[in-house]
């Protein structure tokens, strides 16, 4: 401001000095005039008039000239500052300024300092944008991450999700992710059947999943295990609907050993003194069984049926913790059911008989090859059976009947004729750990058997129902599917996983011929 | 059974739980095999090599040298240049599906011991042939 203020002082003075100046010449005029040229009457007058009007013209239009030489300067500066404004000016030289050349220079100064500082901000505002685009900031997180649109097609895929895939981003971009990825989780509650629930009922959804295995297709599993994180947007106006976030965890989850860790350490550790025990008592059995009185002998094959539930039972626990870690794979061959079903049988008659339990097996006649795991098969099997006997009473008869039923399924069904299952309990009867309260204190167990076998069956493309009324027994029945109709099923699906639909997290069976 | 004629007689039993050997051989005598006993995986592994056996009886979980280890060396004919003999694993180990199916196409047979009696392994051992 102080530039301005000595601009206006000095401009005073010389105003001052101009009026001054002309004053003078009146009065110099006035005297030569009068004095010296001795002109008198209109001579004197017009010489008086003339002589101060041109001195009085040629002095303002100087200084009318040194008063608008500053802002020429600045309308130059700003012309050669403005944005789009072809000036062939250059930049003003105030140097050449001599009224109030400190001001100019300054105001110049100024208003170039102010472009620079507009400028400075336009492209630190073109830097935030590039930081904000999507793309930047998502190849900046370290993690793992894919955004689907509305189709479940990846818009966008990170660095971190290609390097984690070992696969270019490019090649999973517009993909369907679940073409594109090999998702496996531990329970039904599954991304698919996540985003079936929420589409179209919520806005804005989030939701979270632990130990999820992703892979590439036909690969295998993964043995990458992670936490998932998804975060659903119906309106998102750039149509990224879905974002998902992956958290490597394979380091605490994923075990690349030959071991199921805790729970395989455990049940080698109890198999160990089971063989002994159930090598002992068949011992036992062999040399001083037939000379024992009946009821000790009825203590041996009572201990001895205690041994074999309680192999059973660690085999349970082991096959239910594989399901939790993602871990049972099945492997489905074409077998004869009829064979699986009498082994069980034979295997389960210790533990009937020495309740006075009968089991009878009605197997129809010319049932086709059954596509299945023999393995899985035999403990569906052996579940539903041991649950009969522990259901029936003393003397029952339990009975399992196979037959091709009218959909062309192997249905198979375990009847006892024991105390029946409330009608109120029997909806919860597959899940984990549940078990009828009414009965729980007569017979043990941990429930786990129905929840396994459940999982099977479902993942053998079948069903599991029950039918029971109180006191008057129960009936377990499940299908599988003759080896021709899954490899038909499979080729329909264009070979992929059969099951992948209605059970996406027990995958990867493989289908073997015999 | 101890009249029953066998074509595969000699049974090297590679285990380092005494109490499980011992029942293995007395049911296996019994059954008119003869059996050695071997507690741990480089005495096996060399006993396996001198190939007078028909079955080896192998667990995984062994000392000095693996089941697994045995196996590899077994099947590898640099290794191992001649072996007649059936190799059936005997574990309680659980392990997961994939190595679990390796080891069973190395070997001829795979039982988890809790699983079967004695008596039990004996009519699987009788089926080999």
């Amino acid at each position: 401001m102080g530039y301005f203020q000595s601009f206006i002082r000095q401009f005073r003075a010389r105003l001052f000095l101009v009026i001054f100046i002309n004053n003078a010449l009146i009065l110099t005029d006035w005297y030569v005039v009068d004095r010296v040229v001795k002109l008198t009457g209109w001579w004197a007058l017009i010489a008086i008039t003339v002589v101060p009007l041109i001195t009085l013209g040629v002095i303002p239009w100087l200084s009318v000239k040194s008063l608008t030489q500053p802002t020429k300067f600045i309308w130059q500066a700003i012309m050669h500052l403005a944005p789009g404004t072809a000036s062939d000016m250059g930049a003003p030289k105030p140097e050449q300024l001599h009224l109030g050349r400190e001001f100019v220079t300054n105001l110049i100064n100024q208003l170039y300092q102010l472009a620079s500082v507009v400028q400075g901000v336009e492209q630190s505002n073109a830097k935030r944008t590039e930081a904000l685009n999507p793309e930047y900031a998502a190849n900046s997180l370290p993690v793992p991450l894919l955004v689907l649109n509305k189709e479940e097609k990846i818009m966008l895929a990170n660095d971190a999700a290609g390097k984690y895939l070992s696969k270019p981003v490019t090649e999973l971009m517009g993909q369907n992710v679940f073409t594109a990825l090999d998702l496996s989780f531990t329970s039904t509650d599954t991304l698919d059947e996540w985003l079936k629930a929420t589409k179209g009922k919520a806005v804005t959804a989030d939701h979270s999943w632990e130990r999820v295995r992703i892979g590439l297709p036909g690969q295998g599993k993964g043995n990458l295990q992670f936490d998932l994180a998804a975060h659903y947007n119906q309106d998102n106006p750039i149509g990224y609907e879905t974002i998902l976030v992956l958290f490597d965890h394979s380091g605490t989850y994923g075990r690349t050993d030959d071991d199921l860790s805790f729970i395989a350490l455990s049940v080698h550790e109890l198999r160990t003194p089971l063989t002994l025990l159930r090598g002992y008592i068949e011992v036992f059995d062999e040399e001083i069984g037939p000379n024992l009185d009946p009821e000790l002998q009825k203590f041996m094959k009572q201990m001895d049926a205690s041994a074999e539930s309680l192999t059973a039972f660690v085999d349970n626990i082991l096959n239910v913790a594989k399901i939790e870690d993602n871990q049972l794979t099945l492997q489905l061959h074409q077998e004869n059911w009829a064979d699986i079903v009498n082994t069980v049988v034979g295997d389960m008659q210790l533990r009937a008989s020495i309740r006075g339990i009968t089991i009878k097996a009605e197997v129809a006649q010319d049932l086709p090859p059954a596509g299945t795991d023999r393995y899985s098969a035999y403990e569906v099997l052996a579940n539903l059976l041991d649950n009969a006997i522990k259901y029936s009473k003393d003397g029952n008869t339990v009975t399992i009947q196979v037959s091709l039923n009218k959909d062309g399924l192997i249905e198979t069904s375990v009847r006892d004729q024991g105390a029946g299952i409330d009608s109120a309990i029997l909806p919860h009867l597959f899940e984990k750990f549940y078990r009828s309260h009414q009965t729980r204190a007569q017979v043990g167990g941990t429930g786990l058997g129905l929840y396994l076998a459940k999982e099977i069956v479902d993942a053998h493309g079948g069903n599991i129902w029950v039918q029971s009324k109180l006191g008057e027994g129960s009936t377990f029945s499940f299908t599988v599917l003759p080896y021709d109709k899954l490899e038909e099923a499979r080729k329909a699906s264009g070979g992929q996983d059969i099951t992948r639909s209605t059970h996406g997290w027990i995958k990867n069976h493989s289908m073997y011929r015999d | 059974m101890d009249n029953v004629p066998l074509t595969l007689k000699k049974v090297l039993c590679i285990e380092d739980e005494h109490f499980i050997s011992e029942l293995y051989v007395r049911a296996l005598t019994k059954a008119g095999y003869d059996v050695d006993v071997e507690l741990d995986g480089v005495k096996g592994l060399e006993a396996a090599q001198s190939d007078k056996y028909d079955i080896i009886l192998l667990d995984l979980m062994i000392p000095s040298l693996t089941g697994t280890e045995v196996l590899r060396a077994l099947r590898d004919s640099g290794k191992t240049p001649k072996l007649h003999a059936r190799i059936v694993i005997t574990t309680n180990l659980e392990q997961r599906e994939e190595v679990r199916q390796d080891i069973e196409r190395q070997a001829d047979g795979y039982i988890v011991k809790a699983e079967v009696t004695p008596r039990e392994l004996v009519e699987f051992l009788s089926k080999l042939n």
